[in-house]
């Protein structure tokens, strides 16, 4: 342990904390874009914004990057760190659309959150760069003008997800996020996991949402993904009575990732044509019926075939989409009731 | 009553025939988009934005306006109807400051709202327009430059007879609201009701002590009753988590006249201690800030009660 002072406040902390823990501890608010506490140090401390000052040094430091030592002091919010903060953010709006008025990140966007506390608002300066959309992914879109370049996007795909689709390409200026040799996204070796997406604070890489919403007409709710057995955390964007949109969640299968399907196939929730109740062929007709004549049909059936040509001639086949507790009580059923060893199981195909 | 039956948008329903279109509408669930509108305000289609095509009728007409007939078929969302919606929203914003990145309304805005619905952007002519603001008095922040002339604050201060502090000045562009013979404010006969406030569709007219504090869509609304008289105005408590950053006026009901004598002492009432706003009488032609016994007139009060407790 480690004795610091953050804002005249003097606290213990881990001597493997950052400076950035080390002031959260404390109760300090420091601004962030491209920090994320599952990425390492590789490629952090690139957008500047937690910069705060050190006594006794001259340059003001990335906190999220710097370790703490004993009895350092620090200041979140000095004179120098404010003007420094908002020297960023305008050189990051003036080179970023103003396009709040119609913006679907706009609510939940970082780069509006710090300006709004910050007091910057939208300076005309620099001319805006026109890059187009790549909008050639089915799920998501990426507008480079609204990019801050913070990389945590490039990092989540690397250290996370572990596909490495896209990177920072040229460098200064005209420096920008990009899929290999430039051929857009869809010819990049993204699995459209839309964790990239998820994390990214500002509206550069937004969902495909067939409903448009704005963020504060929205509620969340918290669930758990039904496509496989990890059992994802996620929480479901509801506006009105319909899901449009998802974002995951801290939970300890998934540590706030998801997969394609959790992220995105979640159409089927509102579906017109999503099956409600269980449907049973009369007269060769697809009826809807009750899970109770449903279940008592097929456990009916089941005796019939096992009086008539034995238990063997029945055989079970579960789903990865159950829990490893529901696939387990399936074999039960299979094997101690009616009496087989037949089962298996989708993801074995 | 007599009732009729209409067809909106494909549905029928029955309704009064004093209903307007935008009534019907709102009871078969349909949303009309309204600047000028206000239930409780009197009508006067002036904004347009609630355009509606009617079966017979060659123009399009205000659905604000229109009183339902027997027969009637309405639509309000055709292909004309948008157009019209759209080049509305699109003169609006020719002529309002691109400030939603920090503007204070963003989130509650109906301007923004209809924007985003309707896709309509900001053009190059917004960049011209430079905010107008006249922060004289605290708690009836004014930027002229983004209003768009719905008059919802001159109908609402109006209600007040011995008020009417708000109007209509100049004419075309150079029409404005202007408060008593176009002072400031401040300076003006306004008390500070808050009424304008409570109905003011965009960012033109908002709380001046709740400035930077909040942004509407990182609070959480709990409706309050104010105890301070009998009329039982309507509040709005704003919590950011588990703390009540603000107060804030919601707008009159039939009769109920607001104050800010209610205003301010459910802010005391209420406010978590560390988010307290600063508070200002006015003293002459200004606002000056005072103590909240000051401003409450609590003095003597406090004074008595001590008294009374000592013995």
């Amino acid at each position: 342990m480690v004795l610091v002072k953050i804002d005249g406040r003097e606290l213990e902390v881990p001597k493997d904390y950052t400076i950035l823990k080390a002031c959260q501890a404390a109760g300090a608010q420091i601004p962030t874009f491209c920090y994320d506490e599952r990425l390492s140090r590789h490629g952090a401390g690139a957008c500047r914004i937690c910069l705060i000052e050190v006594e006794g040094q001259r340059n003001l430091m990335p906190s999220c990057t710097e370790k703490v030592w004993e009895g350092m002091s620090v200041f979140t919010k000095s004179e120098r760190v404010i003007k420094e903060r908002k020297g960023i953010l305008e050189l990051m709006v003036q080179n970023h659309p103003l396009d709040c008025l119609t913006c679907e990140k706009s609510g939940d966007c970082k780069l509006q959150d710090y300006c709004y506390e910050y007091d910057v608002t939208g300076i005309k300066g620099l001319e805006e760069r026109v890059l187009p959309v790549d909008d050639s992914n089915p799920f998501y879109k990426f507008d480079p003008d609204k990019c801050i370049l913070c990389g945590k996007c490039v990092r989540v795909c690397e250290e996370l997800q572990g596909t490495r689709a896209i990177v920072i390409s040229e460098r200064g200026p005209v420096a920008k996020v990009s899929a290999p040799f430039d051929e857009g996204l869809e010819n990049s070796p993204c699995v459209s996991c839309g964790n990239c997406v998820s994390y990214c604070p500002v509206g550069a890489l937004l969902p495909k949402s067939k409903t448009g919403y704005r963020v504060w007409d929205t509620k969340k709710v918290m669930t758990t993904c039904s496509y496989c057995g990890v059992g994802c955390q996620l929480e479901l964007i509801v506006k009105g009575n319909e899901v449009v949109g998802v974002q995951p969640a801290m939970g300890a299968g998934n540590e706030g990732l998801l997969c394609v399907k959790g992220k995105f196939a979640y159409g089927f929730i509102n579906h017109p044509d999503r099956l409600k109740k269980p449907m049973i062929r009369k007269d060769g007709v697809l009826v809807e019926s009750t899970w109770e004549e449903a279940l008592s049909l097929v456990a009916n059936k089941i005796s019939d075939i096992k009086s008539k040509y034995g238990a063997d001639s029945i055989a079970g086949l579960t789903s990865a989409r159950c829990t490893n507790e529901e696939n387990y009580l399936f074999q039960k059923l299979l094997r101690a009731v009616v009496g087989t060893n037949n089962v298996d199981h989708c993801a074995r195909l | 009553m007599k009732k009729v039956n209409v067809v909106i948008d494909g549905k029928s329903i029955n309704v009064p025939e004093s209903y307007t279109v935008i009534m019907a509408a709102k009871e078969l669930g349909i949303e009309i988009p309204a600047f000028c509108y206000e239930p409780s305000l009197e009508i006067v289609a002036s904004c347009r934005i609630c355009v509606v095509e009617i079966e017979g009728s060659r123009k399009l007409e205000t659905a604000c306006s229109t009183k339902v007939w027997e027969g009637m078929n309405v639509q309000t969302r055709s292909e004309r109807v948008i157009k019209e919606r759209r080049q509305i929203l699109q003169l609006l914003l020719d002529n309002h400051p691109n400030d939603c990145l920090t503007c204070q309304k963003a989130g509650e805005c109906l301007l923004q709202k209809y924007a985003y619905e309707y896709d309509v952007k900001f053009g190059d002519e917004s960049s011209q327009v430079s905010l107008k603001i006249d922060k004289s008095n605290p708690y009836v922040y004014r930027d002229e430059s983004k209003c768009i002339l719905c008059g919802r604050c001159v109908r609402i201060c109006a209600q007040i007879p011995e008020r009417s502090v708000l109007c209509f000045a100049n004419r075309g562009t150079e029409m404005k609201i202007a408060a008593d013979y176009d002072k400031t404010m401040g300076s003006s006969s306004c008390v500070a009701c808050q009424r304008c406030v409570s109905v003011c569709p965009v960012g033109a007219l908002m709380d001046g002590r709740l400035m930077g504090r909040h942004r509407s869509w990182e609070c959480e609304k709990e409706h309050i009753k104010c105890s301070v008289c009998q009329y039982g105005c309507d509040f709005e408590l704003l919590k950011k988590g588990s703390r009540i950053v603000g107060v804030r006026s919601m707008a009159p009901g039939g009769g109920r006249p607001l104050c800010l004598k209610g205003r301010l002492t459910n802010e005391l009432n209420y406010v978590d201690m560390s988010e307290l706003a600063p508070v200002y009488m006015k003293k002459g032609e200004e606002y000056v800030q005072a103590s909240w016994v000051e401003a409450l007139a609590l003095h003597r009060l406090i004074n008595r009660i001590e008294k009374l407790e000592e013995r």
